[in-house]
């Protein structure tokens, strides 16, 4: 039963970007397409999977006053190793996710589950609680994303949804058009949340 | 003391593991990508400007370019090279074939990390098909008088290339002409 709580929460009750309000600079930063934003949510997906198991193993032998530079180095390394093996033998899924993998290691999600969740409980609830999130991660980037690339680009997922006399508002994919579209699904999160 | 040294101890050996494993999947991957860049670059080049023989030379100021000459009738197809500069987030690199006379053949950049959205949009073909034909005296973009099309939100990047082609394409016109005199 915890199996599937932990799996679930991060679709809504606990969704990462709109209520833990975490990774929000990769957020703004790749949702200006939706493409983009499937690519960085599963790209961050695998990351926080495999560091919440290695994390969740070595939390016994980790002294506490250095787990933070310890987690910083195991997500690091997962996030190289993402980056070599996709540039040798994935090319083409590494010519659209090159730019994002770096991002990763910056990610606050990865780091923030590590420490809140992973340092505390075993390797299986780790597992749920990575997809789960990670799941959640992704379906809110790609939202997001599906608003933008809509209003700013006229498209979606790269196909063309507008009539052609549709001029784009180039602001929904400039900087500010993140932080308003952020602002108003946040918004609506909260009015579903209370509701309940 | 001892207390402190012991923890760095301890972070030590975790980046020493770590950077094991980092230094072996490296050796298994480098020499993968780097067969994969050199295929790739050599594909573009054979798309750019087809059925040649290539000859790899350098300028004096350290640039690579390829002589393309048509195998069959020993007769000069044209050159093709990587024009790069610094673009508004990275170093954009265009790899462009211009025919014997300098005009251009085609263009596509090989390597950039511009604003994805905006300067990123430089690889799409709309952008990169516009340039086939142009002289070194259209390379402008549109806010400088010329005849290219900048990108909408991505003027910095449309500049960067088109600045970089144009000087590249004199580059290698006057080692053609220093070349011909000799």
């Amino acid at each position: 039963m915890t199996f599937i709580k932990e799996l679930t929460k991060g679709l809504i009750k606990d969704n990462p970007i709109f209520v833990l309000v975490l990774g929000l600079c990769p957020t703004l930063a790749v949702t200006t397409s939706v493409i983009n934003a499937l690519g960085m949510g599963s790209a961050a997906t695998f990351v926080l999977l495999c560091s919440n198991i290695i994390i969740s193993m070595i939390k016994g032998i980790t002294p506490s006053k250095i787990r933070i530079p310890v987690y910083i180095v195991v997500i690091a390394s997962f996030v190289t190793i993402v980056d070599m093996v996709m540039a040798a033998y994935l090319p083409d899924l590494h010519k659209s996710l090159g730019l994002f993998i770096p991002l990763i290691v910056v990610n606050c999600i990865i780091l923030g589950r590590a420490e809140a969740f992973a340092s505390k409980n075993n390797v299986i609830m780790s597992i749920a609680d990575a997809i789960g999130m990670g799941l959640g991660f992704t379906l809110s980037l790609t939202l997001i994303a599906t608003f933008r690339e809509i209003l700013g680009a006229g498209t979606w997922l790269g196909m063309r949804v507008t009539p052609m006399s549709y001029d784009p508002m180039l602001i929904a994919i400039l900087a500010p058009g993140a932080f308003i579209t952020l602002g108003f699904l946040m918004a609506l999160m909260n009015m579903i949340k209370e509701k309940k | 003391m001892k207390y402190y040294l012991k923890l760095g101890f301890i972070l030590f050996v975790f980046c020493a593991i770590a950077s094991g494993i980092l230094a072996y999947i490296n050796t298994l991957t480098a020499p993968v990508i780097a067969e994969r860049k050199a295929r790739e670059e050599e594909e573009t080049r054979n798309s750019l400007i087809p059925n040649a023989d290539f000859e790899q030379k350098v300028t004096d100021q350290g640039m690579i370019y390829y002589v393309a000459k048509d195998p069959a009738k020993d007769e000069l197809l044209g050159y093709t090279f990587i024009a790069a500069d610094v673009g508004y987030s990275s170093t954009v690199q265009t790899m462009v074939g211009v025919d014997p006379e300098f005009e251009v053949l085609g263009i596509q950049v090989v390597d950039q990390a511009e604003t994805p959205g905006l300067g990123a949009n430089c690889t799409s073909p709309s952008f990169a098909s516009q340039f086939s034909g142009m002289s070194i005296n259209d390379l402008y973009v549109d806010k400088d008088g010329g005849e290219v099309a900048s990108l909408s939100g991505a003027t910095i990047t449309s500049r960067c290339i088109t600045n970089s082609l144009r000087e590249s394409i004199l580059d290698v016109q006057d080692e053609d002409q220093i070349g011909g005199e000799q």
